[in-house]
């Protein structure tokens, strides 16, 4: 008896060995980002494994910013979020409470650890002559993009239509909402989410310019071959910063809290940020930056912060059910 | 001559002009047909696309939408993954019940609705279950049954509110899988329904089943809302199916098992035993209260083999009882064998059998017939009588009964069902005739619907 109980620790650790394989992690991200997390995943899973002697296995998900956030909050595992926006991070933190409030400081640069802007994917030749926003509302011309409210892309391209109105306007907020009304008078098909929205363009071959993401039009460009389509960068566009965070409550249970704050942390190293230069996301890091400058022409940014008030308050005022995008689209139809 | 070089000369720059404004006019009217073409290539696509996204929306929504349903399993709305369910159910029994022989003129012969029980069950969250059964049989509005059961593990799932504690076999069975219109006599030795906690589950790969429970306390066959003390009663059971997994083993359909339940009695109210017929043949003297501790014990088992089916059970209360400054704890026993053949060869089992055919003379469906039969005697001491609890002259300290039936199942959810009891009294006797209480012999028809 004696003899059993003494074993009975090595048969506990014996058993607990034998039950650990590889240690599984959750992304959950929007729509674009597939290629990029399979690039960050592999590196950073080698790294982990040479530094820790642990296999990993990440799981990524993708859809829709707003659909993957309603999903987390309705249970879906997910160790890390990376969504198109703040705002998606912050339901998840209000609404299930799976993350303190303040997430987003508890990473440099607002957890930001790249950014993107949008820009237009335009037909060979540009044969309606598309090269500045003024361009997308002209009679004729056909735009397409995603629908605001279930896409993150999309409410970007939205208040980066927005954005440039007030700016060209002196910051006059009707003339600003007459040219967004006008914009999506020319927009035939809403699709959910923005690889619906690249498919409609490209694939269907629908309209005349595709309002995108950088890097989501650069892909379609290297992959469809520049005798296909063009990207043309406006003068000015908004900065879109899709942030991070661990889950911290899916996290803890799982016990992964540890490895899912490393996976993000090796996003703003050099490796990382080099990474998502080589996918179009415009990095934190001047190194990285400076290496790839090529593939990022220079524009004017504005922020979400600096012409909307942050997001909350830009959500509220254009997305939410009865808000200006609603009035504009219906009026439109 | 050189009018004429002229002249030629004109004419030929004139169809040279005319010649290329046609060509102009045709190239023109070509780009605008293909501008045409293009536009309307466009919206086709559109259209196209549009319905595209329609259809994908749809099957989207197609694959979260709740279904409807309306089948032998009732009628149950339930959403996309299963993880919700509404069941909506209904259990109506109609009786009419007929007494023959000496002493049946002091019953009345009469239909009356036996049990009118709208049901509603299903689960929220994947995990949690619900049942609320109220009856409104018998002129009365009585809530049987409303519980909610965590099924988060199935070996140990947590049920809270009122239900049937865990001591009684046929107790335990729906009413609508009982072989007979009303429970043997055992059963007046176990409670109804109570209200209470119990943790219960399947173990030993499903060969064993067992419950616990903490309740109130009710009287022997009651029912009751609330605890009329701070005492509970506890209550548990185990029974074993050791050989239920092997589908060859003769022995698959035996189980075998063991209820019990202990608990304090001070101030409940006191036990009334019915006969088959429904008529209290034994109550206490006035002036007689619960007081001390009650102990039921429920010995019990059953076999299925094929069309045949045996179901026995033995019940023990011994209970405190007093009347004045006397206490005493007085044991009541009762004990039953059922046995039923499906003379149509369907299976018999612990729930009700489903006919092979069901009701359909056109088609040679008839539903199937079963013929059931039972004895059973419930029993007191003599001390009932020496304490004053009870009076000799109005409450037997004994009764047998025989019981046989013919059930026919129409459908999985119609049943008929033709009942002859007899029950004898003996060990006590009437003021007015100085001799036992007369026989009771009833005849109960019923037509029954049951669906949840």
């Amino acid at each position: 008896m004696k003899r059993t109980l003494r074993m009975l620790p090595a048969l506990m650790l014996g058993s607990v060995l034998f039950a650990a394989g590889p240690v599984k992690l959750l992304n959950v991200s929007y729509d674009p980002t597939r290629e990029l997390y399979q690039e960050i995943d592999a590196a950073f899973a080698k790294q982990w494994k040479a530094k820790t002697g642990a296999d990993l296995q990440i799981g990524q998900s993708h859809g829709g910013s707003g659909k993957q956030a309603r999903s987390v909050i309705d249970g879906l595992q997910a160790d890390v979020v990376t969504l198109a926006l703040a705002y998606d991070i912050d339901s998840i933190a209000e609404r299930a409470h799976l993350l303190p409030a303040n997430w987003q400081s508890r990473l440099p640069n607002n957890s930001t650890p790249y950014t993107s802007t949008i820009v237009f994917l335009v037909r060979k030749g540009n044969p309606k002559h598309i090269k500045d926003w003024e361009d997308l509302v002209r009679p004729g011309v056909s735009v397409i993009t995603p629908n605001p409210k279930t896409s993150g892309g999309a409410r970007w391209s939205y208040l980066a239509a927005w954005g440039y109105a007030l700016k060209r306007n002196n910051g006059d907020d009707k003339k600003a909402e007459d040219f967004v009304a006008r914009l999506y008078r020319n927009v035939p098909v809403l699709d959910s989410g923005a690889r619906g929205s690249t498919t409609t363009f490209v694939q269907r071959g629908i309209g005349d310019v595709l309002l995108d993401w950088e890097n989501e039009a650069s892909l379609a460009l290297n992959e469809l071959g520049r005798d296909k389509v063009e990207v043309v960068t406006p003068a000015i566009s908004i900065l879109a910063e899709p942030p991070v965070a661990v889950v911290d409550k899916v996290a803890a249970r799982h016990g992964t809290a540890a490895v899912a704050k490393a996976y993000l942390e090796f996003l703003y190293t050099e490796e990382g940020q080099e990474i998502g230069a080589k996918n179009y996301y415009r990095p934190r890091s001047a190194q990285a930056l400076a290496k790839y400058a090529s593939r990022f022409p220079r524009l004017q940014f504005f922020t979400i912060d600096e012409l909307f008030g942050g997001w909350q308050k830009a959500q509220k005022r254009h997305f939410e059910d009865g808000g200006v995008f609603d009035r504009i689209y219906l009026a439109g139809k | 001559m050189n009018k004429l070089l002229g002249s030629v000369l004109f004419l030929a720059a004139a169809w040279a002009v005319a010649a290329q404004t046609g060509s102009d006019v045709q190239d023109q009217k070509i780009r605008q047909l293909e501008q045409k073409v293009d536009e309307l290539d466009q919206k086709l696509k559109v259209a196209e696309r549009k319905q595209e996204l329609k259809d994908e929306q749809l099957s989207e929504s197609a694959k979260s939408a709740a279904s409807v349903t309306a089948d032998t399993g009732g009628f149950t709305i339930k959403s996309n993954d299963g993880n919700f369910l509404l069941k909506i159910g209904a259990d109506l029994q109609v009786d009419n019940r007929t007494f023959l022989g000496q002493g049946s003129q002091s019953f009345v012969d009469t239909a009356l609705l036996r049990r009118v029980r709208p049901t509603f069950s299903g689960t929220v969250y994947k995990y949690v279950d619900y049942f609320f059964r109220p009856d409104f049989g018998q002129g009365q509005t009585v809530i049987y049954d409303a519980y909610v059961e965590l099924k988060y593990f199935d070996r140990a799932k947590v049920r809270v509110g009122k239900f049937k504690p865990p001591v009684g076999l046929e107790r335990l069975q729906s009413d609508d899988d009982t072989n007979f219109v009303e429970r043997g006599l055992p059963t007046l030795l176990a409670p109804s329904r109570d209200i209470g906690y119990q943790i219960s589950g399947d173990v030993v790969r499903r060969r064993v089943a067992y419950a616990v429970g903490v309740f109130n306390g009710v009287a022997d066959n009651g029912l009751s809302d609330a605890a009329v003390s701070n005492h509970r009663d506890y209550a548990g059971r185990i029974f074993l199916t050791p050989f239920q997994p092997d589908e060859r083993n003769p022995l698959r359909g035996l189980g075998a098992g063991l209820g019990a339940s202990t608990g304090n009695v001070d101030g409940e109210a006191l036990p009334a035993y019915k006969s088959f017929g429904q008529n209290t043949f034994f109550t206490f003297a006035s002036g007689v209260a619960e007081a001390g501790h009650r102990t039921r014990l429920a010995p019990q088992a059953y076999y299925y083999l094929g069309p045949f089916g045996l179901l026995t059970e033995y019940g023990l209360t011994e209970e405190g009882l007093q009347k004045g400054t006397v206490r005493r704890d007085i044991a009541f026993r009762a004990w039953q064998v059922q046995a039923t053949f499906l003379l149509t060869g369907e299976a018999k089992g612990f729930t009700s059998p489903t006919p092979r055919k069901s009701f359909d003379p056109r088609n040679q469906g008839w539903g199937a017939v079963e013929l059931a039969v039972r004895v059973g005697d419930f029993s007191t001491e003599q001390g009932i009588y020496n304490y004053g609890f009870a009076a000799v002259t109005a409450a037997p300290r004994h009764a047998h009964e025989w019981v046989g039936g013919v059930n026919w199942y129409l459908n999985r959810l119609f049943r008929t069902s033709l009942d002859y009891g007899n029950t004898n009294f003996g060990g006590g006797a009437t003021a007015a005739a100085g001799g036992n209480r007369p026989s009771e012999r009833a005849l109960i028809l019923r037509f029954q619907v049951n669906f949840i």
